[in-house]
Order: C-alpha cells, then sequence, then structure tokens
C-alpha cells in the first residue's frame, strides 16, 4: 500500500514538473513577444505552435522510447546480455522493457496548446495539411528516437554516453523555444543537415502556419521530414547493427 | 581546510575523467552562445530601444548566461537523494567532516573545473568573435566577482535545501525539472528581470535566485552601478545568510531522522 501511494506521488510531482517546465518556458517566450512585438515575425501563438508541434512528437517519443538513454547503464553493468539470450529480437526487447507515463502530460500540454493556437490564429486545414501534420509528429517522434538511439549507441564503444544524451537534448529545446531563423547561418546548418531537429516542428510549421508560399523555392524543406525520418531510421538501423557486432559483455 | 581541498580535488579528478564529454560540452556552449548571440540581435533590429540597454551590453549579457550554465551542472540534491536511496550516504557521515561542508566542498570542485576548462575558454572565443565586452573598469571587475561567489554559494544553498528534503519526504527527480526551469526563469538567466511584466518582476525581485545569474551579470554589464550594485550584493548576503542557517537546521532535522531510520 505504501508503494502504491509513494508511486502516486511520484506520478503526481512528474506530471506537475513537466507542467510547470511548459508553462515558464512559455511564459519567456510569452515575454519576449510581449516586448517585441513578435519574434522575427513570428506572432505569440505562432510561437505556441511551434512549441507544441514539437512537444506532440516529443511525447510519443518520451512515452514509448524515453529509456533509450539508459542504455549505458546496461552495457556499463554487464545486464545487457539478458536481450541478447533470448528468442527475440534484442531491440525490440530494450525498447519495450519499458513505458514512460510523463509523455501523457506532455501529450496533454501539446494537444491543448495546438488547439487553442488552431482557433486563435483562425487556421482552416484542407484533408492534404492534416496530413502533413499528421506526418510531421509522426515524423518528429522518429527523428529524436534515432538520434536518441544513435547518440546511445556511442556507449558500446565509449561507455558512456548520458552526457553526449544531455546536449542533444538542449539542441533541441534552442529549436522548441525559438524560430531557427532567429539564428545564425551555422546553427541553421546544423539543425537542418547534422543534427536534423528542425524538422521535427520548423519546416512542417512553415507549411502549416502558411509562412511559406508553396512555390517558394525552399517550401519542399516544409514537406521533407518524414523522408528525413526514413533516412534517419535507416541509418540508426545500420548504427545499431554495427554496435551490437561490436558489443562485448563486460564479463558480467 | 585541507579536508576541504582534498574532496575538491577529487571532484575535480573525477569530472576530468571524461574528457570527451567536455568537449562535447565545449562545442555546445559555443552554439549556444551563438543562438543567444543572433536571439538578441535579430530583436534589437525589430526594436532597438525596447532593450533598456545597448546591443553589446545585451549580447554580454546573454553570453554569460550561457557560459554560467555551469552553476546548474553542481546538483548536490540529486547526489544526496541518490545516496540515501542506495544507503550508501551512512559512508558519507562517516567522513571526518561535516556533510553540509563536504557537499559544498564537492560542488566548488565541480565549479571551479567547469570555469577553468569550459567558461573560460568558451567566453575567450565570444569576446573573439561575438562582440563580448569587459566590465568598464577594475571596481566593476571585483564587484562582479563578489557577486558571483555570493550567487554560486546562493544556489549552492537552495540546492542543499532540496537534498535534505530528499532525505525525509520524496523522490525530487521530478521537482527538480520544475526547480532547475524556475532558477533559470526567475533567476534571469537568458531574459533579464528588467524586460520581465511588472507582477512577473515584483515576484523575482524578492527572491534569492534573482542573485544566481541576475544580479552578478547586471553588474558586469554596467547595468547596477554605484549604491544599486552595492544593494544588490548585500540583498545576496542577506538571502545567503538566511540559507545558511535554513540549511543547517533543515539538514539537522532530517539527520535525526535518518539515524533513527537506521541509515
Amino acid at each position: 500500500m505504501q508503494a502504491r501511494l509513494q508511486y502516486r506521488a511520484d506520478f503526481l510531482t512528474g506530471i506537475v514538473g513537466v507542467i510547470v517546465l511548459n508553462v515558464v518556458n512559455l511564459s519567456l517566450i510569452g515575454i519576449l513577444v510581449s516586448r517585441f512585438r513578435h519574434l522575427n515575425g513570428w506572432t505569440l501563438w505562432e510561437m505556441v505552435f511551434l512549441y507544441c508541434l514539437w512537444i506532440l512528437g516529443h511525447s510519443l517519443f518520451s512515452f514509448f522510447f524515453w529509456h533509450i538513454r539508459t542504455l549505458e547503464d546496461f552495457l556499463v553493468q554487464g545486464t545487457f546480455d539478458q536481450f541478447l539470450i533470448r528468442p527475440a529480437s534484442p531491440f525490440v526487447l530494450f525498447l519495450g522493457h519499458e513505458v514512460q507515463y510523463l509523455g501523457i502530460a506532455d501529450a496533454t500540454f501539446g494537444i491543448s496548446g495546438l488547439s487553442l493556437a488552431y482557433a486563435s490564429l483562425g487556421l482552416h486545414w484542407n484533408g492534404m495539411q492534416w496530413l502533413l501534420f499528421g506526418a510531421a509528429i509522426l515524423a518528429g517522434t522518429l527523428i529524436e528516437t534515432t538520434l536518441s538511439l544513435m547518440i546511445a549507441c556511442l556507449a558500446f564503444w565509449t561507455g558512456r554516453s548520458r552526457r553526449a544524451h544531455s546536449i542533444l537534448m538542449r539542441i533541441n529545446m534552442m529549436v522548441q523555444h525559438y524560430p531557427v531563423d532567429m539564428f545564425g547561418y551555422v546553427f541553421r546548418v546544423i539543425v537542418t543537415g547534422l543534427i536534423p531537429v528542425a524538422f521535427m516542428n520548423y519546416y512542417p510549421a512553415l507549411i502549416l502556419l502558411g509562412k511559406l508560399e508553396p512555390q517558394s523555392p525552399w517550401a519542399w524543406l516544409g514537406y521533407m521530414s518524414p523522408v528525413v525520418a526514413a533516412a534517419l531510421v535507416i541509418l540508426s538501423a545500420i548504427v545499431w547493427h554495427v554496435a551490437l557486432q561490436h558489443y562485448s559483455s563486460s564479463g558480467g | 581546510m585541507k579536508i576541504f581541498w582534498a574532496f575538491a580535488r577529487q571532484a575535480f579528478q573525477f569530472i576530468s575523467a571524461y574528457r570527451f564529454n567536455f568537449f562535447m560540452e565545449f562545442i555546445l556552449v559555443l552554439l549556444r552562445m551563438y543562438g543567444i548571440y543572433w536571439v538578441w540581435r535579430v530583436l534589437y533590429t525589430q526594436r532597438p530601444g525596447a532593450f533598456g540597454v545597448d546591443l553589446d551590453q545585451m549580447v554580454t549579457y546573454g553570453v554569460m548566461g550561457m557560459a554560467l550554465e555551469l552553476f546548474i551542472w553542481s546538483r548536490p540534491q540529486w547526489y544526496m537523494a541518490n545516496q540515501v536511496k542506495s544507503g550508501a550516504i551512512d559512508t558519507d557521515l562517516m567522513k571526518p567532516m561535516d556533510f553540509h561542508l563536504y557537499m559544498l566542498a564537492r560542488s566548488v570542485g565541480e565549479v571551479l573545473i567547469g570555469i577553468a576548462i569550459l567558461a573560460l575558454p568558451a567566453l575567450l572565443v565570444a569576446y573573439l568573435f561575438l562582440d563580448v565586452q569587459f566590465p568598464p573598469d577594475l571596481w566593476t571587475g571585483l564587484m562582479f566577482a563578489a557577486s558571483l561567489v555570493l550567487g554560486f554559494l546562493l544556489l549552492f544553498h537552495l540546492n542543499f535545501l532540496l537534498g535534505s528534503l530528499s532525505v525525509v519526504a520524496l523522490d525530487i527527480r521530478h521537482i527538480s525539472w520544475a526547480y532547475f526551469s524556475m532558477v533559470r526563469f526567475l533567476g534571469g538567466q537568458i531574459v533579464p528581470l528588467w524586460l520581465f511584466p511588472s507582477f512577473l518582476r515584483a515576484l523575482a525581485e524578492v527572491l534569492p535566485v534573482k542573485g544566481t545569474y541576475y544580479i552578478p551579470i547586471s553588474i558586469y554589464i554596467g547595468r547596477l552601478t554605484g549604491s544599486e550594485a552595492i544593494r544588490a550584493i548585500e540583498f545576496q548576503l542577506v538571502w545567503l545568510a538566511a540559507l545558511v542557517l535554513l540549511s543547517r537546521m533543515l539538514w539537522g532535522w532530517a539527520y535525526r531522522r535518518l539515524v533513527v531510520q537506521g541509515g
């Protein structure tokens, strides 16, 4: 009974933590928008949209795949072997061993924010745009998952990867908090080409919010999220297999 | 004092064992400095008057805030929570040193190494490429240094209070997210307090976290000068005294609970 209660407290503090975090982030954005009227052409509700589109993709990641970052613990302690000796793919076993309920808080926050933004901006999407919206969320989840997995795989060689993970997350946060066009050229190149987190929210949002005319020379980038996600899935599958080949148990 | 440095050195060695991570951190700090530099530049062209200070000051504020991210690295409360959970806290308590000072020594070690191998090199790069300024004169520089030390001590004691709570009550992992986002926000790490709307500003002005980022950096860029700066440092001192007292009391209480529970 006491254990149950403890879990419930854990659940509640978790939900409250996630909500406070997001409210604080949005307040910062709100302060800047109220002071400068817009952020490089992005109004308050467009910023909310950008932020919440990222959160929605992230919520699925955090619900199903959050524990990817714990891979290093399994490697260091030698408990990874348990996934290798069972008659199923070690990948499925590793990913399936846990879900993280906090994704629900993210999803709730994201859906509320997006609904408010959709109403306030007076958007009316056609079927094609709804399709793009759905694809963008799933692509966002896949992009974050595959990047996270590839970084976790570093641990097969270096033994440690958690710090690299927190670095990925903090670059990710910058993309979530500000439109990418506010940053300098170097940063834009990095989050488009090298660590393509801008495809989680920024590029699809350009199309969904009608900030880019469909004829514009860069409009195609807005539709590229699923392609980027697919490429990353293939790449991370290769990395995972190479890493497994390289794996030798820590002798546990 | 000798023991204090020994523990500080231990933390130093621990962190320097992970050199690859530090290289990555260095790149990230530069990237974030570059990011904030552009954010302020873009906003400045939008409405030049809205900052209340000039662009160079604002950029310096942002870059310093990023460099001092390492204040938040040192997380004694996580260490304490883990030690309590695993029961290893009893070995810490057996060490021939006051536990509060022991935690402080660890944090000092972590932050000093962070400043030496991360913040200073990154600031040097920022100085060369991002129009970051030096403090206008030596006196300002000295006040900044004093205020920075106080800022670190303030944050350490807030962390320590949270860590003491973890002994008695609860899993603080989730609370920590909210806590750190509040420290960043109300501490003015990215957006300085003078840009806040009035009701939020009134709140942030009385809380101790503004001593972590807002006061030292504002002194550095010359936004708080003369008697204002002195008053700000007094504000830090008063809060620090209160927090030290509170930490001793809360830890003493938590410690007795620990002993009763049998470690």
